[in-house]
């Protein structure tokens, strides 16, 4: 009882001791979007003609489910053509989230985000790391607002964004 | 009829906690629609004094004085306005009122006034009648210039809503709205309460959310997406001035103000997920509130500055939380019907807990007693979103929208009984923010 206790109080101290400069520069402020990391390769001649020409490579859009963050199966070959590309070219790779438009705007910035990240978890299951992947999510804004039943379907997506395209 | 006799019982809680420390002239509220008061206010007649002649050209928008006040006093739920058009002598004084007429009319007040207008001044007398106790309530004279004719009906509003409900009126406070003109063009607004004189504040090519009046009424937080990612900016609204105050890897977003004006709690997704930080408000400082696997957002202050409510999906599906600003506390959870609740906010005096609530895949805007735990739905839905109280907690502003249309703006009493638009143009309307009541 007692030993936790001063655990805790350590851990606490710990944490208030992290000066909030210190916190507010390993969180990236005011960092350019996208970074390009000094780790990354810029886009080159042939790999554009790359992109253009693998069909798995052109196919850039994760579909979800309503309120689901879940990455489907059959998006499996497009993802691994994905992490390949990016492996062999060591490039920077943007992941755009997005939701439908029901619920809130602030919700489903957070929405858009989860999947962003679920795309970028599955791409790190398949060796790709995080010098190379940046999430964002754009929420609802991009979405239908008017759109009824399934037409609001494509608005529920990640997409896959290289940097410099 | 249950559902009757919830809401009378929500209601008069509502209404006797936040009147028990008013006075002596408050008039009892009886629950459901007989709960209303009904209220005549005739047309201000409009006398013009041009160089000492009297000539018969009057002002349209004068004309309109009355109902400006009539709208406002029916906004807020809590009055009926009668209708005055069948009467053929309208008092302009409280001298020789017929209290008998009135009283067949079922009116229980009187509002009359006259307007005297010299060039571009002018001048209002109006008195506030008691029909059952047949005496004068309220007689009072204001001046300004004729473009002024709505501020001043809207503090005769606040005075007569002071007298007769003990709580302070907001009929003369702002509001801020976005909209959305087309996919390239969207513009941040102030407006009066009601819509009117609206006015942009910031216009952008990208997309602008969340946008919270300071407390203090000085400056409005918002997201923009103009450098192609959410970043927070503080404006200032009386120079114009903006800063920059969050601009962290990944989203920033959800700026929600400490009650005192000097932090932001806000939404970063700088470690993967959405998580909530305090910073203050000029941008400087930062404080992780908390971190768990799950989504974490939508901040919002109890009054006391001690918790934060937030939406979280840690359960499955979003519902609303809270948890203690200053050191280690447990998380509660704070809904439990409705499939998923979301965008929570509280009341002036912290009793009630506003938000969103999906019901059979509706959207509807819904008020919890935090002490009951009772939950009334205000609004219908299907699409109700960016519900924000009014400064005295006894209205809700917030924006709706029916399948396939475009969205809009309104408000709805905190008793359920009156659904009104706010007309401020064509366009898609989102995210809706209340200015607090100022002392002028």
């Amino acid at each position: 009882m007692k030993k936790s206790l001063l655990l805790a109080m350590l851990m606490a101290t710990m944490v208030v001791g992290c000066s909030s400069t210190d916190m507010k520069e390993s969180m990236g402020l005011n960092a350019p979007f996208p970074e390009l990391t000094s780790q990354t390769a810029e886009l080159s001649a042939a790999a554009i003609d790359e992109l253009a020409s693998n069909p798995l490579l052109s196919e850039r859009s994760v579909y979800f489910k309503f309120n689901s963050y879940n990455v489907e199966s059959q998006y499996s070959d497009m993802l691994a053509a994905h992490a390949e590309f990016i492996s062999k070219h060591n490039v920077a790779v943007a992941i755009n989230g997005n939701a439908d438009f029901r619920g809130s705007h602030e919700y489903n910035l957070s929405l858009g985000q989860k999947r962003s990240v679920a795309v970028s978890d599955s791409l790190s299951g398949l060796g790709i790391g995080s010098n190379n992947v940046e999430t964002v999510s754009y929420g609802e804004e991009n979405a239908n607002q008017e759109c009824t039943g399934s037409a609001c379907d494509q608005d529920r997506r990640a997409d896959i964004v290289y940097v410099g395209e | 009829m249950l559902n009757h006799i919830h809401r009378f019982i929500f209601f008069i809680t509502l209404i006797t906690l936040s009147l028990s420390s008013h006075s002596i002239e408050v008039i009892e509220i009886l629950g459901g629609k007989a709960s209303q008061i009904p209220i005549a206010i005739t047309p201000f007649n409009e006398e013009i004094r041009t160089m000492g002649q009297v000539t018969d050209k009057k002002n349209a928008d004068l004309q309109k004085m009355h109902k400006v006040i009539a709208n406002d006093l029916e906004r807020s739920g809590l009055f009926t306005s009668l209708d005055t058009s069948g009467i053929s002598t309208i008092p302009d004084s409280d001298i020789l009122i017929n209290f008998s007429n009135w009283s067949a009319l079922q009116a229980q007040f009187l509002v009359v006034g006259k307007i005297i207008t010299i060039q571009n001044r002018l001048i209002t007398r109006w008195s506030l009648i008691d029909i059952y106790k047949e005496k004068t309530v309220l007689s009072m004279e204001f001046s300004g210039s004729k473009k002024q004719y709505r501020g001043i009906a809207h503090k005769i509003s606040d005075l007569i809503y002071k007298k007769l409900t003990g709580s302070p009126g907001v009929f003369h406070t702002r509001i801020t709205f976005v909209k959305k003109k087309s996919e390239k063009i969207y513009g941040l607004y102030v407006a009066d309460y009601d819509g009117f004189n609206q006015r942009a504040i910031v216009n952008s090519s990208q997309p602008i959310l969340s946008a919270r009046w300071s407390p203090d009424g000085e400056k409005i937080a918002y997201v923009s997406f103009e450098k192609k990612k959410p970043v927070i900016y503080v404006q200032d609204l009386n120079t114009g001035k903006r800063v920059l105050v969050a601009n962290f890897k990944g989203n920033n977003s959800a700026p929600a103000w400490s009650p005192d004006s000097k932090k932001l709690a806000i939404v970063l997704t700088y470690s993967a997920n959405s998580q909530i930080y305090i910073i203050n408000s000029d941008g400087s400082g930062i404080k992780q509130l908390m971190r768990t696997r799950s989504i974490n957002t939508e901040p919002a202050w109890s009054p006391d500055g001690k918790e934060i409510f937030f939406s979280s999906d840690r359960g499955g599906n979003p519902q609303i939380y809270k948890v203690n600003v200053d050191g280690v506390s447990d998380v509660n959870r704070v809904t439990f019907e409705g499939k998923s609740n979301l965008s929570p906010s509280l009341s002036p005096d912290g009793k009630l807990l506003l938000f969103l609530t999906q019901d059979n895949g509706k959207f509807r805007v819904a008020v919890q007693n935090l002490l009951s735990n009772q939950v009334l739905k205000l609004t219908k839905g299907p699409h109700d979103e960016s519900p924000v109280f009014s400064p005295n907690g006894h209205m809700v502003l917030f924006t709706y929208k029916d399948y396939g249309k475009t969205t809009k703006i309104g408000t709805v009493s905190i008793n359920g009984l009156k659904v009104t638009p706010l007309r401020v143009g064509s366009e898609a309307i989102q995210e809706s923010s209340w200015g607090p009541i100022t002392s002028n």
